[in-house]
């Protein structure tokens, strides 16, 4: 476990993310996140979109991702697709509204990447916002981790 | 931490799989706006095959047009799993509740599914226990006698389990169950030297094995449940 975060502190030093560990699931600290467990990247109005270690983790092993299409639309708090694991099909709602420019193809043939990977090459899909607006809507990741442990704790 | 978690349950007897599909639709829509509270649907079907989310219709091993002749039903639909048949003497619950206010992830919810299952064969001496990776399911040595698929919308689940008690297990030939080739169908009728209840007795302890794994202190059964009388009440 001690190896597992030094490593991954190193990695995040050289890809110059900040990460916050809490416990088991990770955080980062430049994205914004959904209650839904969706994280969003932005770049001006550009948005990569992924669900966070803590959703993958509580999903188990992803078989199937079920992408849109390029050019369909996506509303913030509705959903745009769906992932299959441990015979259940959960539904992803995007944290934004705007219009879909990518999808991650290599979910296709990899899906496991979101398990792997599910911060960078396990990202879903990339939108064009139409509301920056939007963004104050969902929590950074301090307030993020808290959801989480909230969560967890309920049980 | 959590408040009293409170179960309604509708014991629905014989249903057809669209009919309760789209009951289970409202109610999941229903459950979101926090309209009624965590429900499950006991019920059994009449032979019925279904597909799930990825579509592997090349585990039918029969052609659909083949179907009607053997008295059965086709669906696709938007769960989990593979290919899996559906038809009387297989008791099957529908919980339609709030994973988000339980706190409870897929993997998680799957579980106490699939121990709910175990719980219940262990009443009639029967050693069931959960599928290895990639197998979701309840097994009694090699052989399958519990079967789960489920779908997860905004946090809210719809469809789930399969528990053969006694069902027509030639119906199971015309397809590659769950898509897991050279394993056996089995039901707890095949598995148990203990003479069995009637099957209401079997589905009231699959509902109470349900409700105790997941905790609810409160289970109240629902007067009259029917898939009409809820379409046409006033909210």
């Amino acid at each position: 476990m001690a190896s597992k975060m030094l490593w991954a502190t190193r990695a995040a030093s050289y890809l110059r993310i900040s990460v916050v560990h809490r416990g088991f699931s990770t955080v980062l600290k430049d994205l914004k996140y959904a209650d839904s467990h969706e994280w969003v990247k932005v770049n001006g109005t550009a948005a990569t979109i992924g669900i966070t270690d803590h959703a993958q983790d509580h999903l188990g092993d992803v078989v199937y991702v079920e992408l849109p299409e390029v050019g369909a639309s996506v509303k913030q708090g509705d959903s745009f697709g769906a992932v299959e694991s441990v015979k259940a099909t959960s539904d992803v709602n995007s944290p934004v509204s705007g219009k879909v420019v990518e999808v991650n193809e290599e979910l296709s043939n990899s899906p496991a990447l979101v398990n792997s990977s599910p911060y960078k090459d396990g990202w879903i899909i990339k939108v064009e916002m139409n509301d920056s607006g939007e963004l104050k809507n969902l929590m950074d990741s301090e307030e993020y981790s808290k959801f989480c442990e909230e969560e967890d704790s309920k049980h | 931490m959590r408040g009293p978690l409170k179960l309604e349950v509708w014991k629905m007897g014989f249903v057809n799989y669209l009919e309760a599909l789209k009951l289970q639709e409202k109610l999941v829509s229903d459950r979101k706006l926090c309209r009624i509270p965590d429900t499950l649907l006991s019920l059994q079907h009449p032979p019925t095959y279904t597909l799930g989310k990825r579509r592997t219709d090349h585990n039918l091993l029969i052609p659909e047009s083949e179907l009607k002749n053997i008295g059965a039903e086709l669906h696709y639909t938007q769960r989990g799993g593979d290919i899996t048949f559906h038809g009387p003497h297989q008791a099957i619950l529908y919980p339609i509740i709030s994973l988000r206010e339980m706190g409870l992830g897929a993997r998680n919810y799957v579980e106490k599914l699939e121990s709910t299952m175990i719980e219940l064969s262990s009443l009639y001496g029967v050693k069931a226990c959960a599928g290895k990776k990639c197998e979701t399911g309840v097994w009694v040595g090699e052989r399958k006698i519990g079967a789960i698929g489920v779908r997860i919308s905004s946090g809210i689940t719809s469809h789930g389990l399969a528990f053969n008690i006694d069902p027509e297990l030639e119906y199971f030939k015309h397809i590659v169950p769950c898509g897991i080739t050279d394993k056996e169908v089995t039901s707890l009728r095949r598995e148990t030297s203990t003479a069995l209840p009637s099957e209401e007795v079997i589905q009231e302890q699959l509902i109470s094995c349900f409700a105790r794994l997941f905790g609810y202190n409160t289970v109240v059964q629902k007067e009259n449940p029917s898939i009409l009388s809820d379409h046409e009440e006033i909210a």
